[in-house]
């Protein structure tokens, strides 16, 4: 039975979501709360010279200003990519230190949201200041190569024969450079924190992807026991990689809290959501390909330039997923990493592969129009079944089929070669194009906790975020089917550090984690009510309890990636990364998609509209077809962002951004939207793991919009290298 | 009280002593009397002073359409009314929808059916704008929707579905 599709069933929060139930963390309006907000620094870089709190403590209903002048010692609690838990190693109102602009310098606790604002303008703040770079280009930064570095024990460089000298040598070659805009993830939910103490117990409400994270890194700053700190985070009103660690205001938040004695509450405004969490970093990608004239690829050079901080090394690895894209007979990633004073970046949905197939699925589509071949018959041709980096086989890739599929549910066979050879009625121009996006096949350890009881109630409890990718609903038809119980008799209880460890969840590895945890768990539960019903009772889980006169059954499993050591259920509870794979030993997995877009580009005005996307994706085993189905629709249109869309416009002049805003950094809107057609190739891999699902919310942006990129190419014969792509590239 | 007493009672939307006023409103059938910062959001006032979270803040300047609740039956971003303004006037927001026995609006149900969501954070906004949508007349086709739910932003990126459940629910709505 469990070879059989999952059935088509309702996202299982649904209902609280269209009722506007009290689910996120802002949401706690109870008495007593008393409202923060925080001072900014207007300079890029320096320190605080003087800083004046005065007026700020006259408004009325101010409880508390907290500077780096009264807060007291915090310990460092390091950067998540460096053996901490921090979205950078920086605490900002530690010290006069100041790393970038808009970092915050106080935090006013008050009432009223008001008053608090209020007072926080009213702080005024004297500064030293020194000269700071913040583009790749400008003078004073640091350019390291990242192979230069520790950073390579982790992230092996790439490196597959000789591909300068393949290069040098091919027939037919492109060499090309691409560059990607810094953008923000900006969920719509901002970042907020709710901190309350009871005695010397700390409880904190936000919306994160790491609870676990959360705890352990508020624990080391304060110097308390993590026993003593809950974090719950039942639901993050979206994510996509900015939620993914201990923020800059959550251990604030907390001292404000113990301060004052009263619950407080911190919403991050959109503002500083731009200037105080992490971003996409600016990259430029120089992509160099060469050929035989039949169109077999005999070399790939990928060399990225990614920018990080001053104080941290954010590592690139887009090189991992560019080189296995095709066959490579020969490939050579270099990244290297440039320091400039900002925050630190981090991940963005997708967040070296958005930028990596962007680039390299580009100069495949320049490589298909130097050969004068068909963009889907290029691929096709150099597709392979072995990774070309590792020389170890792929446990599953159904690229071929994504794109046959795909090229059929499009009608790509209609499609004529050349640029600007299509013409709707009203005389725009017509161009479609295609591209592949893959993404790596993550695992990480899970701990589960399955409790049925005599009233036919399942709780499985697990380490999960619930970010709206629909992790929850993915566990209740998982467990809803192994213990043939109705799926609305399943509670999912994640995003509690109190339940169970919550390890970071992002990379797609939700549901490839938790499923299999979950599943054990229904197995261990399966075989204890066997041994229950030993005298021949059969039937539901609480019928099997009933007979025996228990009222409820609790099973505990853990689950870790292949070839993970024991010791890593050490790291998942002291809420450190403890990512398995894409290489797992004998294999290697990715999750693939093909996207296949048609653009109209306007006659007059050269506006591009996207009427229609078919995504055909290989993502294993699709365990809630609703919700996945949704996912990867919201990864083409962050992939429409991408391309013609989104970029926060930085301030060389003062530092900063300065479109810091949901009006000036334009997400895409329902009117930029057309018909996005979805299709799985619902291939379980279960080499990966028993329930045979990979990864897709990432894969699911991955190369839309080189695809777009593409398809504005054949509308208008003008290749655009630079993100996004706007009106006036086309003029 | 009804909404005539409330309209006579005179100290609804005048300022106390200098730093508070007191508003009188109703919501979702409710009436209430609330003392605020004359500053105060209606936003602020619904989910701060009388718990109503449900309409959102995700970006407090009138950009994102998560804030959306009816004001006199037109649709308004709270986040960018003051509170006084809406004194002696009808709130409706997403809690008030559904009908008094639990019964979903059309709009609600439409929107659970088309997975017209995600993480659920831009959807109480996009519902209320969605029901005023239908109700102005701009649910008549899909380019129109489209156009008239672009103040309502999706980060999650759910607008197929939302379409969708607009298209569904204005055929129910306009039979009911
Ligand atoms: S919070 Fe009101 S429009 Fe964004
Ligand atoms: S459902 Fe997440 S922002 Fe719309």
């Amino acid at each position: 039975m469990s070879e059989m599709p999952f059935p088509d069933t309702p996202r299982v929060d649904a209902y609280d979501k269209v009722c506007g139930k009290p689910i996120f963390a802002a949401d706690d309006a109870r008495s007593g709360l008393l409202h923060a907000a925080f001072a900014v620094s207007t300079v890029a870089k320096g320190h605080i010279t003087s800083l004046d709190t005065t007026a700020a403590l006259t408004v009325r209903g101010v409880r508390l200003v907290l500077t780096h002048e009264n807060i007291g010692e915090v310990k460092p609690r390091g950067f998540i990519m460096g053996g901490g838990y921090g979205f950078q190693s920086f605490q900002p109102m530690l010290s006069p230190a100041i790393a970038y602009r808009g970092q915050p310098i106080a935090l006013v606790a008050a009432d009223t949201l008001e008053a608090a604002m209020e007072a926080a303008s009213r702080i005024e703040a004297t500064y030293e200041q020194q000269p700071f770079s913040v583009t790749l280009d400008a003078e004073g930064t640091e350019t390291i190569n990242q192979a230069d570095t520790p950073l390579k024990n982790f992230i092996p460089e790439i490196v597959v024969g000789d591909a300068e000298q393949a290069f040098a040598t091919a027939s037919v070659k492109i060499d090309e450079v691409y560059n990607c805009p810094v953008q923000h993830q900006n969920p719509i939910e901002l970042i907020a924190t709710v901190a309350a103490w009871d005695g010397d117990r700390l409880r904190i409400h936000e919306g994160t992807q790491n609870a676990e994270a959360i705890r352990h890194g508020v624990a080391t700053a304060l110097g308390l026991a993590p026993e003593k700190i809950e974090v719950i985070s039942s639901f993050a009103g979206g994510g996509f990689g900015q939620k993914n660690s201990l923020q800059t205001q959550t251990v604030l938040v907390a001292i404000a809290a113990r301060r004052t004695g009263q619950p407080v509450k911190l919403v991050v405004p959109r503002t500083g959501v731009f200037h105080d969490a992490s971003f996409r970093p600016a990259t430029r990608h120089r992509v160099r390909l060469g050929a035989d004239k039949a169109g077999k690829i005999v070399a790939g050079v990928h060399e990225i330039d990614a920018q990080t901080s001053r104080h941290d090394l954010f590592p690139g690895e887009y090189a991992a997923t560019s080189s296995r894209l095709y066959g490579f007979a020969s490939f050579r990633g270099v990244e290297r990493l440039v320091r400039t004073d900002v925050q630190t970046p981090g991940y963005m949905r997708a967040p070296f592969e958005h930028p990596a197939c962007y680039a390299m699925e580009s100069a495949i589509d320049e490589l298909a129009y130097a050969l004068g071949q068909d963009p889907v018959e290029l691929r096709l041709a150099n597709d392979t079944s072995v990774d070309s980096p590792t020389g170890l086989p792929l446990s599953s890739r159904h690229v071929a089929a994504c794109l046959r599929r795909g090229a059929e549910r499009f009608g790509w066979a209609q499609r004529s070669m050349a640029p600007q050879s299509m013409h709707g009625e009203d005389g725009s121009q017509i161009g479609w194009g295609v591209a592949l996006g893959a993404y790596p096949g993550i695992m990480v350890p899970a701990i589960a906790h399955l409790k049925v009881a005599d009233d036919g109630n399942v709780t499985i409890s697990v380490g999960g975020h619930e970010m709206g990718q629909g992790i929850r609903t993915a566990l209740a038809n998982a467990v809803s089917r192994k213990l043939d119980v109705p799926l609305e008799k399943v509670s999912v209880v994640i995003g509690d550090t109190r339940v169970a460890p919550q390890h970071l969840t992002a990379g797609s590895w939700g549901t490839a984690s938790a499923i299999p945890a979950a599943e054990d768990a229904c197995d261990a539960m399966l075989k204890a009510l066997a041994d229950l019903s030993r005298t021949g009772v059969r039937g539901s889980p609480a019928e099997i309890l009933k007979a025996a006169g228990r009222q409820s059954l609790e099973v505990e499993v853990q689950r870790k990636a292949p070839g993970q050591p024991d010791a890593i259920f050490e790291r998942l509870r002291a809420g450190l990364p403890s990512i398995g794979g894409p290489v797992y030993g004998s294999y290697v997995t990715f999750s693939y998609i093909a996207h296949f877009v048609e653009v109209r580009v306007e006659p007059g005005t050269r506006r591009i509209r996207v009427p229609r996307v078919v995504s055909v994706a290989d993502c294993g085993r699709v365990i809630s077809p609703r919700t996945a189905a949704s996912q990867v629709r919201g990864g083409v249109v962050w992939g429409i962002g991408a391309a013609l869309r989104e970029a926060s416009e930085v301030d060389a002049r003062y530092g900063g951004f300065l479109n810091a805003d949901l009006a000036e950094y334009v997400l895409p809107v329902n009117a930029d939207i057309g018909s996005i057609d979805v299709e799985f190739i619902d291939e379980p891999d279960k080499t990966f793991n028993s329930a045979g699902a990979k990864g897709l919310g990432e894969v699911a942006m991955t190369g839309a919009a080189a695809a777009i990129a593409n398809a504005v190419f054949h509308a208008t014969g003008r290749r655009v290298r630079n993100l996004p792509i706007r009106i006036e590239h086309l003029l | 009280m009804t909404l005539d007493q409330i309209a006579e009672a005179p100290t609804s939307g005048v300022r106390n002593d200098g730093s508070e006023v007191t508003v009188r409103l109703r919501v979702n059938g409710r009436d209430h009397r609330v003392t605020v910062d004359p500053r105060t959001s209606l936003l602020d006032l619904l989910r701060e002073h009388l718990a109503l979270t449900g309409a959102k803040k995700g970006c407090d300047h009138g950009q994102c359409g998560a804030c959306t609740v009816h004001l006199d039956g037109r649709r308004v971003v709270s986040c960018l009314t003051p509170a006084v303004q809406a004194s002696e006037r009808q709130v409706t927001t997403i809690e008030g929808l559904a009908s008094s026995d639990g019964r979903l609006h059309p709009m609600q149900q439409a929107f659970i059916d088309h997975d017209a969501l995600q993480c659920g954070y831009c959807t109480p906004g996009q519902i209320m704008s969605a029901v005023a949508c239908v109700q102005e007349g701009h649910a008549d086709s899909i380019e129109r929707i489209r156009e008239y739910m672009s103040g309502n932003l999706c980060r999650c990126g759910a607008y197929v579905g939302i379409v969708a459940a607009i298209q569904d629910a204005a055929a129910k709505m306009r039979r009911a």
